[in-house]
């Protein structure tokens, strides 16, 4: 069983800036990784990171960041904030300014191409579990029949009418607002 | 172009996309075409650096921000990038304080639910893009 403890701010800012800054792809896979990581020290529930994941889609900017904040505050309040935001962002903001000082160009070589695409690949990989890491209490629950409509009506939403996640999220908002899941599966 | 304009232009497309690259749009329209302190192609490598560095996608506004005014306007651009994420703080401590309700869990588990359903056509894009890069890298060279 995992006992849930809270981390130093050294350590917290340290498993954040290793999580987010190691994968090229996005924020999704850093945010998998860092469940992962989380989970593994006790330092975050699982209903917690569902409930940061939400609030993070819905903030605007880059969503692993606000995932960041929200994680830091949860752990040390405005303190845990910046060293979550610092952490998070400096270290490939940096690599980035360098990159665009010195190498602009070091994107276009074959050999980076063909690494970059294979940790795009392994990034895919990750989201992939992230999504089922979401999906599973609810779809195996006893309020699958209800979860499994959700998603396909997010679905449906943004695959066939094309809208944006944004808006699909908020049509999901006041679905669960108005039709709230109930424990015998509708 | 001034740091303040330049941190006010790359807030404003920060703060109104709800993705990494979502302020790609603003970010042209401000820089590029409204106040040409930017080319395209300058752009273009923003966002390649941006997509290629590991971290979040929307880091490449720091690389627009460097090529607009150098260091201080990568500082700026950095600035802008993490501004909106302290949105999430507030937005945190509203949700847990009223999360027993259960209109508000039920509002919050459908986000969960379709959050996670849209993460599926974002990973086989990403996936479908890995692909058709390393076919493309391991194929014949003319």
């Amino acid at each position: 069983m995992v006992k849930f403890s809270r981390p130093t701010l050294a350590a917290l800012g340290w498993r954040i800036a290793a999580d987010v800054n190691r994968t090229v792809g996005g924020g999704l896979a850093s945010i998998e990784l860092m469940r992962q990581a989380f989970s593994r020290t006790g330092w975050l529930r699982d209903a917690d990171h569902a409930l940061l994941v939400a609030v993070s889609r819905f903030t605007p900017g880059t969503n692993v960041l606000a995932y960041c904040a929200g994680v830091g505050w949860m752990a040390h309040g405005a303190a845990g904030v910046a060293v979550a935001l610092v952490a998070s962002s400096l270290p490939s903001a940096v690599l980035i300014t360098l990159a665009s000082a010195i190498v602009v160009r070091l994107a276009s070589s074959p050999v980076v191409r063909l690494v970059l695409a294979a940790a795009t690949l392994l990034a895919a990989g990750l989201v992939l579990w992230s999504a089922w890491a979401l999906l599973r209490p609810h779809v195996l629950g006893s309020r699958r029949l209800w979860a499994s409509s959700t998603v396909l009506v997010a679905l449906a939403l943004f695959l066939g009418l094309g809208w944006t996640p944004v808006r699909v999220l908020l049509v999901a908002a006041v679905w669960g607002a108005f039709l709230p899941p109930r424990e015998n599966g509708s | 172009m001034s740091l303040w304009l330049l941190y006010a232009l790359l807030l404003k497309a920060t703060v109104t996309s709800f993705s990494g690259m979502g302020s790609l749009p603003q970010v042209r329209q401000d820089l590029v075409v409204t106040n040409q302190a930017l080319a395209d192609d300058e752009l273009s490598h923003a966002v390649l650096l941006g997509r290629s560095s590991p971290g979040p996608m929307g880091v490449y506004v720091v690389s627009v921000g460097y090529l607009v005014a150098g260091w201080p306007g990568a500082v700026v651009g950095w600035l802008a990038l993490v501004t909106p994420a302290l949105g999430a703080v507030p937005l945190l401590v509203v949700v847990r304080r009223w999360h027993h309700l259960p209109r508000v869990r039920g509002c919050v588990d459908a986000i969960v639910v379709a959050g996670g359903a849209l993460l599926l056509p974002a990973a086989i894009q990403l996936a479908r893009d890995a692909l058709t890069a390393l076919a493309a890298g391991l194929g014949p060279t003319a």
